[in-house]
């Protein structure tokens, strides 16, 4: 008997399916373009505005209150007679003004992580750049023989999820790891590598160099590429040295890819993470703690303090913009 | 003249040998990640080390299976990652041909506002999502890792700009054949733009399979985690060993690196679009 009904219920519920297809195909031609185009937006639009334009609206709201916990209550409630939604209070906050930000003044760990972060992004990214760059000019020389199986060997690092490449190179730089061992072999006394504040921030830069130099030598290459051929050929024409062909023909076509590449490298570097979380934990002494690993440490580790987290995150995202906005302006001006 | 050409020699040589030189570098982390998976515990923290893989890969992989939940945990990533990846390369290209080839009210500030969305560092949304997932009881679920990332603003502006390229005359002449609007989407642009659905598919996962500091603070059961939450978590647990973390590391790179190697030209057209982002 039981079955029996279940199956009627399914008869039921095909039924209705059949019918609204039906419904659905009939009024399908007669959907004007501009409605298709809604339905085609509306639930990209609908994620988007939920999942990120109201997050970042409410943390910079929520950067003038101090967090006391979960919301209890809700804010209100909307009765549509065949359904109702109600709107939750996300969290019970406690106005504060300008609390957070000038706590932020005096927060000697928020200058630290600013400094090592800054500290961090001045050494690794000239030096990435660099190699990249040369990499990708090697590798765009005529005579290079085997071009694709360097290229993907160099590039393959981009393949490497970032926690477990983080828990190779731990492991690389251990006191008794590989790379002491060979420094052992060129005479070298280990190096406690993520034991001192020095060595354990070239750790991390080498580390992140590591991951990003094969990503930036793929662009570099691709803009090196686009350089049209003539220029080199005029230049030789010319009697231009090598050196010559590089500062006069190859830097100035490949300004624009270059200077995209550094504010992408720049940021990336900004927002260093999972690199100092789990090689060094961002010791020692706090040495290696970035910017966005304070923010975690703030908001999620201990008592939460998402009130003042926010605030640092709104700081945090105006830097990172001010870098991205500089980069559009000057490649604007090419 | 032989002087130019000693000069070549000399310049062709140190190419070579930078070349050489940052290949073996790149090779070295990799090469020692699978020494380490393969070397019983004694041999690991011997010193000097042994340079050459040993044969307890599979015994290491056990012990890690037994003492810990990774082999869940990849299962998860890909699971998250899969999903994600069909359902968000739906959403941004039928967003993305709307914005190529129709016309509607507030289309331009809309679409300048998703652009500027760009700018922003996903860490932004940590907190904020944090706090919604917690009151909605969504925290530790797998939907709360998938749904804030769909709508993603790379996506819909490289579909927007590769559907332009379809001709509108091609979209007009299946009009007149009865073709409806929806079967111009699935049957005309969607098959047009295989090659830039393939970039943006490896774009969003990747994205998806990296994305560390999110499910760090939404995930808390074990055997709800990520691969990058789960290894993260390894070395503290300290029931493991570093030879068992090498073998989880392993697990977790050599499967996209071998999918690196088949696909590497799809690679690079993703890394070249997600860069071009004006």
């Amino acid at each position: 008997m039981a079955t029996k009904r279940s199956r009627d219920d399914h008869l039921v519920l095909w039924d209705r399916f059949r019918y609204a297809r039906q419904r659905l195909t009939a009024v399908a031609p007669s959907v004007t373009k501009s409605q298709v185009a809604y339905l085609l937006i509306s639930p990209f639009f609908v994620l988007f505005g939920l999942f990120l334009l109201f997050p970042v609206v409410y943390t910079v709201y929520l950067s003038f209150f101090e967090y006391q916990g979960i919301g209890q209550g809700n804010l209100f409630y909307v009765d549509f007679g065949l359904f109702h939604i109600t709107f939750p209070q996300i969290a019970e906050l406690q106005f504060v003004g300008l609390g957070n930000y000038t706590r932020m003044l005096g927060d000697s760990l928020f200058w630290q992580s600013m400094y090592n972060t800054t500290y961090i992004l001045v050494i690794q990214v000239p030096i990435m750049i660099g190699l990249a760059l040369a990499l990708a000019i090697a590798l765009n020389a005529s005579f290079v023989r085997f071009k694709g199986a360097f290229r993907t060997a160099i590039a393959l690092p981009v393949s490497a999820n970032i926690v477990a490449y983080s828990t190779i190179f731990l492991i690389l730089f251990n006191e008794t790891g590989f790379i002491n061992y060979l420094l052992s072999q060129v005479g070298i006394e280990p190096i406690s590598w993520l034991r001192s504040e020095f060595w354990a921030r070239k750790t991390i830069i080498g580390a992140v160099t590591w991951r990003w130099t094969g990503y930036n030598m793929i662009i570099l290459l691709a803009g090196l590429q686009n350089i049209p051929q003539q220029l080199y050929e005029a230049a030789e024409i010319d009697g231009a040295s090598r050196w010559e062909k590089f500062r006069y023909v190859t830097v100035p076509q490949l300004r624009p890819v270059l200077l995209f590449v550094v504010v992408l490298s720049t940021i990336g570097t900004f927002k260093l993470f999972a690199e100092p979380y789990v090689i060094t934990d961002g010791g020692p002494t706090n040495a290696t703690i970035t910017i966005v690993q304070y923010i975690y440490e703030e908001a999620f580790v201990g008592s939460p303090n998402l009130g003042y987290a926010s605030a640092l995150t709104v700081i945090f995202v105006a830097i990172v913009s001010a870098i991205s906005i500089a980069q559009i302006k000057l490649g604007g001006e090419e | 003249m032989r002087e130019q050409r000693r000069k070549d020699a000399v310049w062709k040589f140190l190419t070579y040998s930078f070349i050489l030189v940052m290949t073996l570098g790149m090779m070295v982390p990799l090469y020692w990640m699978i020494v380490a998976a393969s070397l019983p515990q004694e041999e690991f923290i011997r010193f000097p080390p042994r340079l050459y893989p040993g044969t307890e890969f599979l015994n290491n992989l056990s012990v890690l299976h037994e003492e810990t939940q990774f082999l869940i945990s990849i299962w998860n990533s890909v699971f998250i990652a899969v999903v994600y990846t069909i359902l968000s390369v739906l959403l941004c290209s039928m967003a993305g041909f709307a914005f190529a080839k129709y016309e509607f009210r507030f289309k331009e500030p809309i679409f300048y506002l998703i652009l500027a969305t760009l700018i922003l560092p996903i860490q932004l949304l940590v907190i904020p999502l944090f706090l919604m997932m917690a009151q909605i009881g969504w925290t530790d679920t797998f939907r709360a890792i998938i749904l804030p990332w769909l709508a993603n603003p790379i996506g819909i502006f490289l579909m927007r700009q590769n559907m332009k390229s379809i001709p509108d005359a091609l979209l007009e002449s299946a009009r007149m054949d009865g073709a409806t609007e929806f079967q111009l989407f699935y049957r005309i642009a969607l098959p047009a733009m295989r090659s830039s659905l393939a970039a943006l598919a490896i774009i969003l996962f990747l994205f998806q399979w990296d994305l560390f500091l999110y499910p760090l603070v939404i995930l808390e059961d074990p055997g709800n985690y990520t691969i990058p939450v789960a290894l993260s978590g390894l070395e503290e647990s300290r029931r493991i060993n570093f030879d068992q973390i090498m073998v989880a590391s392993s697990l977790a790179i050599i499967p996209m690196a071998i999918l690196f190697l088949f696909l590497q030209k799809q690679f690079v057209s993703g890394i070249l679009a997600g860069s071009l982002k004006e």
